[in-house]
């Protein structure tokens, strides 16, 4: 059930209504929670509803295990299985055929292979979300940040329809405090959200969706039959579309939670502004990017073991996170070349300085490239086209609006965000009546431009 | 642009606050709204759903939502002043698969033309024509097949135009999807392709209205006559008069039971209804490339390696088996077309 369709748009009003009218008894509003989450999952793919189960009821064992001992030691095993089962879910349904696979066909390449059939598993929608999300329950467990909290509560950390999907990545801490009181029923941000939904709404549906299908899919299916200038003009365009993609799911995401009394993280602020990799990554996926810093870049020693160890963490931190993104070699690569960025300015930080306009420029074209590598299905695809932006040709996908929204939504991440804001604010104050009546007005005419074909899914529900 | 300090999504300290009341009225005067504009719209999104919950609680509301738009069209207003935002085809009025129905009934035994022979098969000599434009089309099966087909003839001055429409399906058409008679008539109009792959049926098994307007349900030989009837008048179309060539492809069978009886009796019908026509359309036979038997399988033996040639639904192709399928293609139109 995606965010931007009837059944949901059907789903939503009533799950809201009946969540404020149980909120003041626990007791029945939390299994109603978790009862409609599973329902929207379930509308999915209902068997994963037992693996989500699997993974609540394996990380509160653990985090009650971890709780009750006063063995250090003790505690770091439990820890240390609990996050292996964490992964080896994972594992299994994300990695499993690119391993048997790639793997396979390294080893046969020195006459070994591995012993495994080959299997075309389902890949649970949200499992690198979810999973990520339990790892941190246990190990804010683990470190004391929180004591470990009624099953009934995790599972609604974990299987909460506005993120079980696609995120924001929420740490159990900053989550599950929000569960031990009902919410104020007289303290709902309802402007805010309804703004954030009407913006995630256009930005998925009337600007990713259209650049998807009118510039990027063509072109990424086929580089071959468009000019160096196309292709050019669809790099551009995949940068829009994947912000708007993403970023528009996580407003609506963040907006839904908010009516329903919840706060979530921010998980974006204007990525293209960044001039340099390091900001970059305090603007993308800010969610993801803590939780590598947090659980990976800072485990593996952070910038504390001299220079090279630095370069080293960075590297394999980004690796992995590209590869948390898809069980591809394009999504490694790409998670390497963000790596090695910023091992570079890591290792010049202080020696260059470059002019920020300079650095932005190269920073966003790096990440423009780089993006390639992250949009195409295989190397030989990402291989293609970069080969064929250097070819002649006519220009036929750049088109007044394609070039308008391209520009808007790389335009209006460097300009300063008070206008925005501003209206933003004058939006809120509206009446309940004017909120409704916009809402309305904006889900008419962004539905006006769904094709036959629907709504395509978020990009990063594939993760 | 300064290097300015990420900030929060949306300052929540300066956010006005609504008590659940006012919340309600808002999001209920949004839901009233579209209600009363959009019924018909939700009773078709319903019916377009494979059946489950999602789609009983979507025509709950779309019923009773549809059954007010009858009345009052409100709806027709909103489609009206929103019609500018539309980014589909306008397949135009008349035509489609209820006029082609009732142009069949007018009886008679329709003799057998030449069309009808394969003249490599009775021994004489291919003919290679030129190719300069191929269309690929179908529903999602046509994905990935369509870029690799792409790829392929990118180098042979062949231009290749990819018009899958997700979703879709022949037997479709009845709730409120494309009809692909009329859209095979327009990409006919438009493209004038001298050849067609056509790669169709993961949406397949609704009914079908019979001769007396009743709904045959699948997937029984009624449907399947009804349904190859048609896919013929899509090839019809498409083989323009002789001119061009069509290369259709089954279905292979699916991971689920009741997609594969749906494949088989789709499958059946595109047999059946290229029989007049072999002079020019090709029937490409997936099943027994893929599963042999009409027995699933999700990896083969490619080139002497197990490989995964098929999509974790069980239904679609991946890459690698689009690639065996455009292998059998590109093998049909080398026959036909010189290189």
């Amino acid at each position: 059930m995606l965010f931007p369709t009837v059944e949901f748009a059907i789903f939503f009003p009533v799950v809201l209504a009946l969540s404020w009218a149980l909120m003041p008894r626990p007791t029945v509003w939390k299994p109603f929670v978790v009862s409609v989450s599973y329902l929207f999952y379930a509308s999915a793919n209902w068997k994963f509803c037992f693996l989500i189960s699997a993974v609540i009821v394996g990380n509160q064992l653990a985090a009650n295990a971890i709780h009750r001992t006063d063995s250090e030691n003790r505690k770091k095993w439990v820890l240390r299985a609990a996050v292996g089962l964490d992964l080896l879910v994972l594992g299994t349904f994300k990695y499993y055929a690119f391993f048997v696979t790639d793997i396979d066909r390294v080893l046969g390449s020195v006459s070994l292979s591995l012993p495994l059939p080959l299997l075309t598993i389902a890949l649970p929608v949200g499992i690198s979300f979810f999973t990520f999300q339990a790892i941190s329950y246990v190990v804010d467990v683990k470190r004391e940040l929180i004591t470990p909290s009624p099953v009934l509560d995790l599972a609604i950390y974990l299987s909460f329809f506005p993120h079980l999907v696609a995120g924001p990545i929420v740490r159990a801490r900053e989550f599950l405090p929000q569960l031990e009181t009902p919410r104020d029923p007289k303290d709902i941000p309802a402007g805010a959200a309804m703004w954030l939904i009407a913006i995630g709404l256009i930005k998925k549906v009337a600007i990713a969706d259209f650049l998807a299908r009118e510039v990027v899919d063509p072109v990424f299916a086929v580089p071959g039959a468009y000019s160096g200038a196309d292709v050019v003009f669809a790099t551009y365009a995949y940068a829009a579309q994947i912000y708007c993609d993403f970023s528009g799911y996580t407003d609506m995401a963040i907006g839904l939670a908010l009516l329903m009394g919840f706060v979530f993280p921010n998980n974006f602020d204007r990525p293209y502004r960044a001039a340099s990799f390091r900001e970059f990554w305090r603007r993308w996926h800010i969610t993801l990017s803590r939780f590598l810093r947090d659980f990976l870049y800072i485990p593996f020693g952070g910038s504390r073991h001299g220079k090279v160890k630095t370069v080293r963490n960075l590297m394999a931190t980004m690796l992995l996170g590209g590869l948390w993104h898809g069980a591809a070699w394009t999504f490694v690569i790409w998670g390497g070349i963000h790596g090695a960025a910023q091992a570079v300015e890591h290792l010049l930080r202080g020696k260059v300085q470059l002019p920020r306009w300079f650095a932005w420029l190269l920073t966003f074209h790096i990440v423009c490239a780089a993006w390639v590598l992250f949009r195409s299905g295989d190397l030989g695809v990402a291989g293609d086209v970069f080969a064929q932006m250097v070819e002649p040709g006519a220009v036929t996908l750049v088109t007044v609006p394609a070039a308008i929204l391209v520009l808007l939504v790389i335009g209006l991440q460097l300009i300063p965000p008070k206008p925005m804001d501003a209206l933003q604010l004058r939006v809120q104050q509206w009446s309940p009546a004017a909120l409704g009546a916009t809402l309305f007005v904006v889900i008419l005419l962004v539905g006006a431009t769904i094709p036959d074909q629907g709504v395509p899914p978020f990009i990063y529900f594939q993760f | 642009m300064a290097d300015d300090p990420p900030r929060t999504l949306i300052d929540l300290t300066k956010a006005r606050r609504f008590d659940v009341r006012q919340l309600l009225k808002a999001i209920g005067l949004v839901c009233l709204l579209l209600f009363v504009t959009s019924g018909p719209g939700i009773r078709e999104a319903g019916e377009q759903m494979d059946p489950g919950l999602d789609r009983t609680l979507v025509l709950a509301v779309g019923e009773p939502a549809g059954a007010l738009g009858d009345v009052i069209p409100l709806h027709e207003v909103a489609d009206e002043a929103t019609a500018w935002l539309s980014t589909d085809e306008d397949l135009g009025e008349g035509g489609g698969f209820t006029a082609a129905a009732q142009e069949n009934q007018q009886g008679g035994v329709p003799p057998v033309t030449p069309d009808a022979f394969d003249p490599t098969a009775l021994g004489e000599p291919a003919r290679p024509l030129p190719l300069k434009k191929l269309l690929v089309t179908g529903d999602s099966l046509a994905m990935p097949l369509d870029a690799e087909l792409a790829r392929r003839l990118a180098d042979r001055d062949v231009e290749v135009v990819r018009d899958p429409h997700i979703g879709t399906g022949i037997s479709k058409d009845a709730i409120g999807l494309v009809d692909w008679a009329k859209l095979s008539t327009k990409q006919v109009k438009d493209e004038q392709p001298d050849a067609v792959v056509m790669f169709i049926g993961a949406n397949e098994g609704f009914p079908i209205p019979g001769p007396d307007g009743k709904d045959v349900e699948c997937c029984g030989t009624d449907w399947a006559a009804l349904y190859a009837t048609r896919v013929r008048t899509m090839m019809e179309t498409y083989r323009r008069d002789g001119a061009a060539r069509v290369y259709w492809l089954t279905v292979m069978t699916p991971r689920d039971g009741e997609r594969a009886k749906i494949a088989r009796a789709v499958d059946a019908g595109i047999f059946a209804a290229a029989a007049p026509y072999r002079a020019q359309v090709r029937v490409l036979d997936m099943v027994p490339i893929f599963t042999p038997g009409f027995r699933y399988r999700a990896s083969m033996e490619v080139d002497g390696e197990d490989t995964i040639v098929r999509e974790s639904d069980g239904i679609h192709l991946n890459d690698r088996g689009a690639e065996l399928a455009a292998d059998t293609v590109m093998a049909a139109i080398d026959r036909d077309f010189a290189k």
